[in-house]
């Protein structure tokens, strides 16, 4: 039972001569409680799948299953609800809300759900699961771009998602930073069974997850399990 | 939370902690347009204020009490102003004797008889000067000499127009081209009698249509000219000054109604001209005010969206939280009606506290008047409501617009 089920998914932009194939019948499945990344170099179509997969890009064609409910077939508004409650999202860059300290960028996703009055302890909580106990009443500014991206992981988390998707979020981190992060995703994912799809062009990222989805040319070019392998 | 309420919470947040500085720059933007809403109409509304005042303070007081159709004067004059005085409110009566005249200056020097030389007709208002000042301010208007004394037989006031010299606006070949207090000019009323007059006094009321074109002798002597015998109890208007706090229709009413013999009519009846002029100003004040309020909302509009760009990639982080679009769009504008508040307090405070206690203390000095500001209740609620709709448009328009972009385009520039 797939938690996404990508089927022949194509992305042009621009019309004509000019208009350019970024994916071309992508097909994924990904399974929950796994943690996938997608790889590829630049230009190999990963990051226009992600941001489809997450919600903030529309296809040209295809078909988006997210827990078994295609997603482009529904409006603008539950668009963003399922966003709100079912998609958690990490930007490559920090994509914190300055005017906002670090606890209340973290629960403002909760705030605006509105599941139960408990918002502000969960993101105690969950800034607590990141390491970030001691900066609740900071603003982003007042961090380091490695507190800055798990906060931002802590913000995606904090509504409980069914799929975590983070778009190279490591890229803009020093080395030390950047493994906190991705030791953070495989503990979130072993302990959590949070489901986790990464894009990522860093070879030695493929260490921290179970499955490797190689793009290239806007194709699936080639599939792997490294912990398998290295095993 | 519901969208109100969170959508409330990241105007506060945004506001809060955003830049400071264009947060002043904006209360700013909305202080003055808010301050220039309301000044404009306020002098314009001054202006007109200063019209009609005049026109009450040097021409008609504040009701006119005129012959019947049928008639040229008012009979038993004093019997009439012992009636009206009994009415509570009533605060001054003056009957006039009025007639017109040739006046001439230097008429002795002329080579020719028959020349126009300094000369020209005009009304001469025959007046009793103690009673005149509890109705009109002519007295206070003095520029030159003094005013009429009660006894006065061969003395006259002068309006500056009639004087004609630096002073005056007319040109000097319909004036007397400089008379001075102390002058002789002769009198040719309609009757053909001639008289000689001492310049007394020369007065400038800067009343545009009338008063300075007028000349005022002693109701006695005005009597005298006409007819003592049939004249010394009549008059050709009946003025009458009121309380301020007396309704004036009413008052004439009640006038009516007593019996008191010839037309009543208040002030604003004989507008004539000045109430088009009048009418003028207000249509120019409604528009200069329109005006303001589109240049104001194009102001705001540029300085909000100015702040909503430099927010495009917050707004495109919120929509990928999941943020609805009507919580990000309320959220504006409630930013906007806050600017808007803040700025018609600020604005208030400038032209309370700044803008009208100046103009209190250095009225305009035009060439109609002292002009200052006169702030109508109309005034300061269009202010009002237009800044906060001119808010909400400029706060609404660019939310919109990025709101309509990809979240993709919002976050990063690129489709």
């Amino acid at each position: 039972m797939s938690i996404v089920k990508v089927k022949d998914l194509y992305k042009i932009y621009g019309h004509g001569p000019a208009a350019t194939q970024a994916l071309r019948g992508v097909d994924i499945d990904v399974v929950p409680g796994e943690f996938v990344a997608i790889m590829g170099r630049s230009g190999s179509g990963k990051s226009t799948l992600l941001h489809i997969l997450g919600l903030l890009d529309t296809p040209t064609s295809g078909e988006v299953l997210i827990d078994n409910k295609d997603v482009f077939k529904m409006t603008e508004r539950e668009r963003a609800r399922f966003r709100l409650e079912t998609l958690g999202y990490v930007f490559q860059e920090y994509s914190l809300l300055g005017e906002m300290t670090i606890l209340e960028n973290v629960y403002l996703p909760a705030l605006c759900l509105d599941r139960d009055n408990n918002y502000r302890k969960r993101a105690e909580a969950m800034l607590d699961t990141v390491g970030l106990s001691e900066r609740l009443k900071h603003y982003p500014n007042e961090v380091s771009g490695g507190e800055q991206q798990r906060a931002a992981i802590a913000r995606s988390l904090i509504n409980r998602p069914a799929i975590l998707f983070a778009d190279e979020p490591t890229a803009s981190l020093d080395i030390t930073s950047a493994r906190n992060v991705l030791e953070l995703f495989g503990k979130l994912n072993r302990e959590l069974g949070q489901t986790i799809v990464m894009v990522t062009h860093e070879p030695e990222d493929e260490k921290y997850v179970d499955r490797v989805i190689q793009l290239k040319d806007g194709l699936v070019s080639k599939e792997s399990q490294p912990s398998v392998a290295t095993t | 939370m519901g969208n109100l309420k969170l959508a409330l919470f990241l105007a506060y947040k945004s506001m809060v902690k955003g830049n400071r500085w264009a947060l002043a720059l904006i209360i700013l933007v909305m202080s003055l347009s808010f301050a220039n809403l309301v000044l404009t109409p306020s002098i314009l509304s001054g202006l007109t204020n200063t019209l009609d005042q005049q026109q009450v303070d040097t021409l008609f007081a504040n009701i006119i009490i005129d012959p019947e159709p049928d008639e040229y004067y008012l009979e038993n004059a004093s019997q009439n102003e012992s009636k009206i005085a009994q009415f509570s409110g009533v605060v001054g009566i003056s009957s006039h004797l009025d007639s017109t005249a040739h006046i001439e200056y230097q008429w002795r020097e002329k080579e020719v008889p028959s020349d126009k030389g300094k000369s020209g007709t005009w009304s001469v208002v025959g007046i009793d000067p103690d009673r005149e000042v509890s109705v009109t301010t002519i007295h206070e208007h003095i520029i030159e000499g003094s005013y009429l004394s009660p006894n006065d037989r061969d003395e006259i006031v002068l309006g500056v127009e009639i004087t004609g010299g630096g002073r005056a606006q007319t040109s000097p070949f319909l004036t007397l081209d400089g008379v001075r207090v102390g002058d002789k000019v002769r009198l040719t009323y309609p009757n053909g009698l001639q008289r000689e007059y001492r310049v007394k006094g020369i007065f400038q009321a800067r009343e545009m249509t009338r008063a300075d074109r007028l000349a005022f002798v002693t109701r006695n002597e005005m009597a005298s000219v006409l007819g003592q015998s049939v004249f010394h109890d009549r008059a050709s208007q009946i003025l009458v000054s009121i309380d301020p706090s007396v309704d004036e229709n009413r008052l004439i009413k009640e006038l009516e109604t007593a019996g008191i013999n010839g037309e009543i009519r208040s002030w604003r009846e004989y507008g004539g001209a000045m109430s088009g002029i009048v009418s003028s100003f207000d249509v120019i004040a409604s528009l200069i005010s329109s005006i303001g309020l589109v240049v104001a909302a194009i102001v705001m509009f540029i300085v909000i969206y100015i702040n909503v760009l430099n927010r495009k990639r917050q707004i495109g982080i919120l929509r990928a939280i999941g943020i609805k679009r009507d919580v990000i769009i309320y959220s504006y504008i409630f930013q906007a009606l806050l600017y808007a508040s803040l700025g018609i307090i600020f604005g208030g405070l400038i032209f309370g506290y700044g803008i009208k206690p100046y103009f209190e203390l250095n009225p305009i000095d035009l060439p109609i008047g002292m002009v200052s500001l006169t702030i109508q209740p109309e005034t300061i609620q269009s202010a009002v409501l237009g800044l906060i709709l001119a808010a909400v448009f400029a706060g609404f328009v660019p939310v919109i617009s990025i709101i309509r972009q990809s979240i993709i385009k919002a976050i990063w520039g690129n489709a």
